[in-house]
């Protein structure tokens, strides 16, 4: 066998089994190794096309911690606001950006609201699911699998894989930017996704002889874990050389920059882990789902100054991944989302910070939104026993108009049933209830 | 600087991974006593061989359909048995410490781990630090050069266990003097009881600060460490109601930090010439109770209504059957399989509830039982980075790695002092994507490049940290190594020295 064989006919598993990267290309390894995961890349470009609907690329980008809903949009002309949050009021109604006579979007969200300024910010206010957990991780893990009831263990983007495009796809199809672990979300025994910490550092320390080794060494592993090793090995092999072609033909056309100030120094570099997703998706890669994470939410104590900055950061590194998309003409292939596995306790506690809450604005942002609001607004005089915000909008609706109306695809195959439409995009691509 | 160049690597696989596995482990004539033993780990077992998978074992290998084979587990012998217990007890060994293991057999090594009192580890330069604003390397080095020379590594593992269990991070705590305090504290306590342990937790500075108890008062209160004392730290979600953690919030609140014994003014920033006064402590100090900021009156908790401190809450929460059952369980996924039985689980908890949580009784039940040795469970579990990578110095018998190891955690997703979130470092299938394994490997790069010295001889490697277990591939690729720097290399960087 040769890599020539057969690509377009292989599933991406029967890639990995036939050894086509590692194991038989002897006369490969003899030429220089590193050509072919190349030649390889270029061939598995050519066969995953077959099985996309379209070019539309989704970022999610998720706020952990329990992201404060009522500090992100603002409620302008609410006075039980004042009531529930004597310390934290004041300031964030004042400063906030106004919207309209009634919302305000949180001060730091300059660049955010300039988008909306142009058409190009949809917010769903009141986003949540029935009979909330105030656990991070039960509301997490719900919101990555797309099942309340909690029975799924797959993640909705990684049954996105499996379903619409890893059969004929590659590892860099789905990618985790600026993480070590596969999120919850992407995560599907079905699926191959790539996760990439940072990319300066991806490679192997020692070159393409390194490579050639540790593939030879992690093929047909034994053992529960043996598959996990050998398709991690084989996937980040695959990324390196895709990312060498794509770094060489890449120049940001945005100034992203992780140095900002902050109250807890962040586990996360977001900006660069959005430069990298900018990078993966306009050079062509033909990367479809992208998560990055911004931790530091979970702000029970001292929440004034620490989201006011975390506001600040999530918008200048998603005001220069926009500015770099619309630079190279691919903004309008591009969704982002946000999401967080909560909101916040409306009524502030005693720390100056809040407890973890339940239903919270999402915003969608990108060539592809029809700006405006949608969903319903939280009512801040009748909130449930726990003293929470009931939701309006279920999770899944967004998810539904992701997938349908942006992914083109099976919404109601990936996520068990179909729900009301949140019709926040401009055209969507395919109405799948 | 080592290169790669030099090593002349095989460069066309071996034609027939089979006929070259056999060779290289077999006991050979005149050798010493610990190789014997070493040997006889993997005499019988028929090395690089594979059998077909049963079971619910198989759902992991879903993926790759038509491979599913499985390590042979070679734990009939009493030394196999004896490195394994090494492997999930330690932080790897040495080869002296390996052949006294071996000599002492599974039995006595497990009294030595359990019933020996945790070293203390050197006093820390920095600690007096004002604010304790030193570097969170610093720290991070302390610890691993503890963990590569302690006396007492089950200490150390359970310290580390502890630290994702009941976690804490440099960033929010703010003060890293009491992050370093809360490590002594943890490995005091590490393998004590249950109902102590707890109130040295909610009483600890970080934590304190960490989950915000600190600042909660009994009036308006902060759920935070309330809620996750019940979710993460013993009893696991759906054991508990949210009036349960609104209740538990204002019974706990009270604690806050004790005064520093002295101020410093210190400049934070030269450039703009920012001072700061912060606190400075000569020694440690757990939290105080305030009884000003506390809550007065009766309270309704897990079913019952009076009076309740933080000592009650403690109390109340031991009485539940789900908090052994949430920490056996814990501990056995850590310690035993990815996937364990819920019935061995209960047994576990039963007898645990029954010591009064006396954690010398649930550890040495958990390494005794037959489960721990079972074939079922052998390369069930995947190393932590930290302990892959102690693991990987002590082998090399390199002492001066504990830099490197505090460096290159993060790339594999464990930085110590710093877990992701309050769930702490996840486990097992967790560990492994393409960044974190890439990452195990340069990590193995890096430190053999950093041994200027020569290496310990590789030939028994394969034997004294793979149980000569070896999959075709790495036995392949070690048969046809140049020289002992390609063999560690293979053998630290295998699948096999992942797995413990």
């Amino acid at each position: 066998m040769t890599q020539e064989i057969g690509i377009n006919q292989l599933k991406r598993r029967d890639f990995l089994k036939a050894g086509l990267v590692f194991g038989a290309g002897v006369a490969g390894l003899a030429a220089g190794y590193a050509a072919v995961p190349d030649a390889f890349a270029r061939a598995v470009y050519a066969a995953k096309r077959e099985g996309l609907t379209n070019d539309n690329v989704l970022v999610m980008i998720q706020l952990a911690g329990g992201n404060d809903g009522l500090r992100t949009v603002v409620p302008l002309a609410d006075p039980t606001l004042h009531d529930l949050r004597p310390k934290l009021a004041g300031s964030m109604v004042s400063q906030a950006l106004p919207l309209n006579s009634q919302f305000g979007l949180n001060h730091n969200l300059g660049a955010i609201k300039g988008l909306w300024d142009k058409g190009k910010v949809a917010i769903v206010e009141g986003v949540g699911y029935p009979n909330p957990t105030f656990s991070h991780f039960e509301s997490i893990r719900i919101w990555e699998t797309g099942d309340p009831t909690r029975r799924q263990v797959d993640g909705w983007l990684g049954r996105t894989l499996a379903t619409a495009y890893d059969s004929n796809g590659h590892p860099l199809t789905g990618c985790a930017c600026g993480a070590t672990d596969v999120p919850g979300a992407l995560r599907d025994l079905q699926a191959t996704m790539t996760v990439i910490q940072n990319q300066k550092t991806f490679g192997f320390t020692g070159g393409t002889e390194v490579e050639a080794a540790v593939g030879a060494l992690y093929k047909g592993t034994p053992g529960i874990y043996g598959a996990l090793f050998d398709t991690a090995i084989a996937t980040a092999t695959e990324t390196m050389a895709t990312l060498r072609t794509s770094a060489a033909s890449y120049q940001p056309m945005a100034n992203y920059t992780d140095k900002v100030q902050l109250v807890y120094s962040s586990k996360n570099q977001l900006a660069a882990a959005l430069q990298l997703a900018a990078e993966l998706i306009v050079t062509g890669t033909g990367v479809k789902l992208l998560h990055v994470t911004l931790g530091g939410f979970d702000t029970h104590y001292t929440e004034l100054n620490r989201h006011d900055d975390l506001m600040g950061y999530l918008d200048s590194a998603v005001g220069a991944f926009y500015q770099d998309l619309a630079a190279h003409g691919m903004a309008d292939k591009v969704l982002i989302a946000t999401w967080s596995e909560f909101g916040r306790r409306p009524k502030e506690n005693a720390s100056g910070g809040t407890d973890h809450g339940a239903a919270a604005p999402l915003l969608l942002i990108g060539d592809p939104v029809n700006g405006g609001l949608y969903g319903e607004t939280p009512n801040l005089t009748n909130l449930d026993a726990t003293g929470n915000l009931k939701y309006a909008v279920d999770f899944r609706s967004v998810y539904q108009e992701i997938l349908g109306g942006h992914l083109g695809a099976d919404s109601t195959k990936i996520l068990g049933s179909s729900f009301d439409r949140v019709p926040f995009l401009k055209a969507p691509v395919a109405t799948t209830v | 600087m080592w290169g790669w160049g030099g090593l002349n690597w095989p460069m066309s696989l071996a034609p027939s991974p089979e006929t070259a596995v056999s060779t290289r482990v077999q006991v050979r004539r005149g050798i010493t006593r610990r190789q014997a033993l070493a040997a006889a780990a993997a005499a019988g077992v028929g090395v690089g061989a594979v059998r077909l998978l049963g079971g619910s074992m198989q759902s992991l290998a879903k993926p790759k359909a038509g491979s599913g084979t499985d390590w042979v587990s070679p734990l009939g012998s009493e030394s196999a048995r004896v490195m394994q217990l090494l492997r999930r007890t330690s932080f790897g060994y040495t080869p002296a410490q390996l052949e006294s293991a071996l000599s002492d057999g599974f039995n006595k090594t497990v009294d030595k781990l359990v019933e020996t009192a945790p070293a203390e580890p050197p006093t820390f330069d920095s600690a007096n630090t004002p604010g304790g604003r030193f570097a969170i390397g610093l720290l991070q080095q302390w610890w691993i050069n503890h963990m590569l020379s302690t006396s007492t590594p089950l200490a150390e593992r359970m310290t580390l266990f502890w630290h994702g269990h009941f976690t804490s991070d440099y960033r929010k705590v703010a003060d890293d003097t009491f992050m370093y305090w809360q490590n002594l504290t943890w490995r005091r306590m590490s393998v004590t009881n249950l109902r102590s342990m707890l109130m040295e937790v909610t009483t600890d500075p970080a934590m304190l600060r960490y989950l915000d108890l600190a600042t909660s008062t009994g009036q308006n209160p902060n759920e935070n460490y309330s809620r996750e004392l019940m979710e993460l730290f013993t009893m696991g979600p759906g054991n508990y109601t949210e009036n349960d953690v609104r209740e538990s919030a204002k019974a706990l609140a009270g604690w806050q930090l004790q005064q520093p014994d002295s101020y410093a003014t210190v400049v934070v920033d030269k450039a703009n010439n920012v001072t700061r006064r912060l606190p400075v402590y000569t020694t440690q100090r757990p939290g105080v109770f305030n009884p000003k900021r506390a809550f007065k009156g009766n309270l309704t908790y897990l079913g019952k209504t009076g009076p309740l401190d933080a000592q009650a809450v403690v109390d109340r929460i031991l009485a539940q059957p789900a908090t052994a059952q949430f920490i056996a369980g814990k501990l056995v996924q850590h310690f035993i399989a990815a996937r364990p039985d819920a019935a061995y689980i209960k047994t576990l908890a039963d007898a645990f509830r029954r010591s009064k949580y006396d954690m010398k009784t649930l550890m040495r039940a958990l390494l005794t039982s037959p489960q721990f040795n079972a074939a079922q469970s052998y390369r069930t579990l995947v190393k932590s980075p930290t302990e892959f990578m102690v693991h990987s110095a002590r082998a090399l018998g390199a002492t001066n790695l504990s830099k490197l190891v505090a460096a290159a955690g993060s790339g594999m997703g464990q930085s110590l002092f710093d877990p992701p979130d309050v769930g702490g470092w996840p486990n097992n299938e967790s560990w492994i994507s393409s960044n974190t394994v890439v990452e195990r490997v340069n990590f193995v790069t890096a430190a053999l490049s950093q041994i200027k010295t020569s290496l310990p001889a590789a030939s028994d490697a394969p034997r004294q940290h793979l149980d000569g277990v070896l999959s075709p591939q790495t036995a392949s690729l070690l048969n046809q190594a140049a020289d002992d720097r390609a063999r560690w290399f293979i053998t630290l960087a295998s699948p096999e020295f992942q797995l413990k």
